[in-house]
């Protein structure tokens, strides 16, 4: 019984750190604009808590910011982000268990892979609707990469916290 | 032995004086008034005395009367500040309330106007039969495609697929979701929006869709044109409605020009949209329209 309030505790902080995320994200962030875009915290947000959490808790909470993602954004397929999220999750995960230790590094690698997925698979809607547009999605995928990567530093120190006040044996 | 007071002698010294030299005074007193007098009579200003006695008194007399002046003006300066101050903050309050109201009234004849060029779009376009004006409450929320959010959803009529324009005609797009109180469009930019297309000048037939490549820049495409069409840069480009989906005749931008598509075989025109997206505030979506034959 402990150990599930711990688990219900740990996912609370995670979820709750996430929506703060996706607060400044919709108040903030989305009416600004840099090097021509807007700044994209949604892959940051379903990779680097998978860094701290590890590939199977990682893919399940990327797979439920996926899922909030689609309710909130309009996307060329209805299950766009809860296909690509879990994708980000799992790499992420995997990423941090065997090569790089979850950290700044760990999160900035995790960021560019998720970016690469979603512009990727963005990309790939595209040339599949006969549209095919791999100049210019990579160039957005570029820089949506280079204007998120500054967030990456405080939401890795928002997300460590939380791993660290859910992990206090580790 | 009585002791007598200081008063008592100063008294007795005073009769002593004037026993002894009292005729003197009253004759010194006599010849004085009497000069006074005759220098009275001769002067014609004012006596030299009274004139001895005013040059000195003077300057005294000029200088408490600066004092109390600088005293008078100091407590009417403070008095003035006083009300200076209070008539300034009812004046800013009074200016505040002015600005609201021109503000307010600015927003209305904005408002009308939009209302007025929409009366007048419905009476030129009488197909056009139905009309939800709505606030553009969101612009763009990724980087992949071009949508804008409305206030206003199904439970007022709106329906997936039903157009939006603005308060000219131009068109913005086309209904992509539409909740209970929201809805999203999708501009005409987007890679997912593809209409019918006409050539208002050559009456050409087209069809206008978003492309990925553009829709940063805020273009579109016009493809699938006719071998032989001649476009020009500026050609009026409407919609064609054609099968009914969409209302004819609103006007989605103008050609940019024309360019070979990657094949040479087929050309396409690049449009620039009649509305700028990003001033968008206020759209009409058109919920109801009749199909022009």
């Amino acid at each position: 019984m402990i150990a599930r309030n711990e688990t219900i505790f740990k996912w609370s902080l995670y979820a709750a750190a996430t929506a703060i995320c996706l607060l400044v994200q919709t108040g903030l962030l989305q009416r600004l604009t840099f090097w021509g875009v807007i700044p994209f915290l949604y892959p940051l947000l379903a990779a680097i808590p998978a860094t701290f959490e590890g590939p199977l808790p990682g893919t399940v909470f990327s797979l439920c910011v996926g899922v909030v993602c689609d309710l909130l954004l309009p996307g060329p397929v209805p299950c766009l982000y809860t296909l690509v999220f879990p994708l980000t999750g799992l790499c992420a995960g995997l990423l941090a268990q065997s090569w790089l230790p979850a950290g700044f590094l760990c999160s900035l690698v995790s960021a560019a892979a998720a970016f690469l997925l979603h512009g990727g698979f963005r990309c790939l809607i595209l040339w599949m609707r006969g549209t095919a547009a791999w100049e210019a999605g990579a160039l957005v995928m570029v820089r949506e990469l280079c204007v998120a990567l500054p967030f990456v530093i405080p939401l890795t120190l928002l997300y460590r916290a939380v791993f660290q006040r859910t992990h206090l044996d580790g | 032995m009585r002791l007598l007071s200081s008063s008592t002698c100063q008294v007795i010294g005073l009769k002593n004086f004037l026993k002894q030299h009292g005729l003197w005074v009253l004759l010194t007193a006599a010849i004085l008034s009497v000069a006074m007098a005759v220098m009275s009579v001769l002067s014609a200003n004012s006596s030299p005395l009274v004139n001895l006695t005013g040059i000195l008194v003077s300057p005294f007399r000029a200088g408490y009367t600066y004092i109390a002046n600088w005293f008078n003006d100091l407590q009417n300066y403070y008095k003035d500040t006083t009300d200076l101050q209070a008539e300034n903050a009812a004046l800013r309050q009074k200016i505040a309330r002015m600005e609201e109201t021109i503000r307010q009234a600015e927003a209305d004849v904005e408002e009308n106007r939009k209302f007025r060029e929409l009366m007048n779009l419905t009476k030129q376009r009488r197909d056009l039969t139905d009309f939800e004006a709505a606030m553009v409450t969101e612009h763009a929320v990724t980087n992949w495609a071009s949508s804008l959010t409305l206030n206003k959803g199904a439970s007022l009529g709106i329906e997936v697929g039903d157009c939006v324009i603005d308060e000219c005609g131009n068109l913005v797009g086309v209904i992509d979701q539409a909740g209970t109180n929201w809805s999203t469009v999708l501009t005409l930019v987007d890679t997912d929006t593809s209409l019918g297309a006409q050539v208002f000048r050559t009456k050409d037939l087209g069809v206008a869709q978003g492309d990925f490549s553009m829709m940063r820049e805020n273009r579109l495409r016009l493809d699938y044109l006719p071998p032989d069409c001649r476009l020009l840069a500026g050609d009026i480009v409407v919609t064609s409605g054609l099968n009914g989906y969409y209302p004819s005749g609103l006007v989605i931008g103008s050609v940019e020009e024309v360019q070979l598509d990657d094949s040479g075989a087929a050309s396409y025109a690049i449009l620039v949209p009649a509305v700028d997206f990003d001033a968008l505030t206020e759209v009409f979506v058109i919920k109801s329209f009749e199909i022009v034959t």
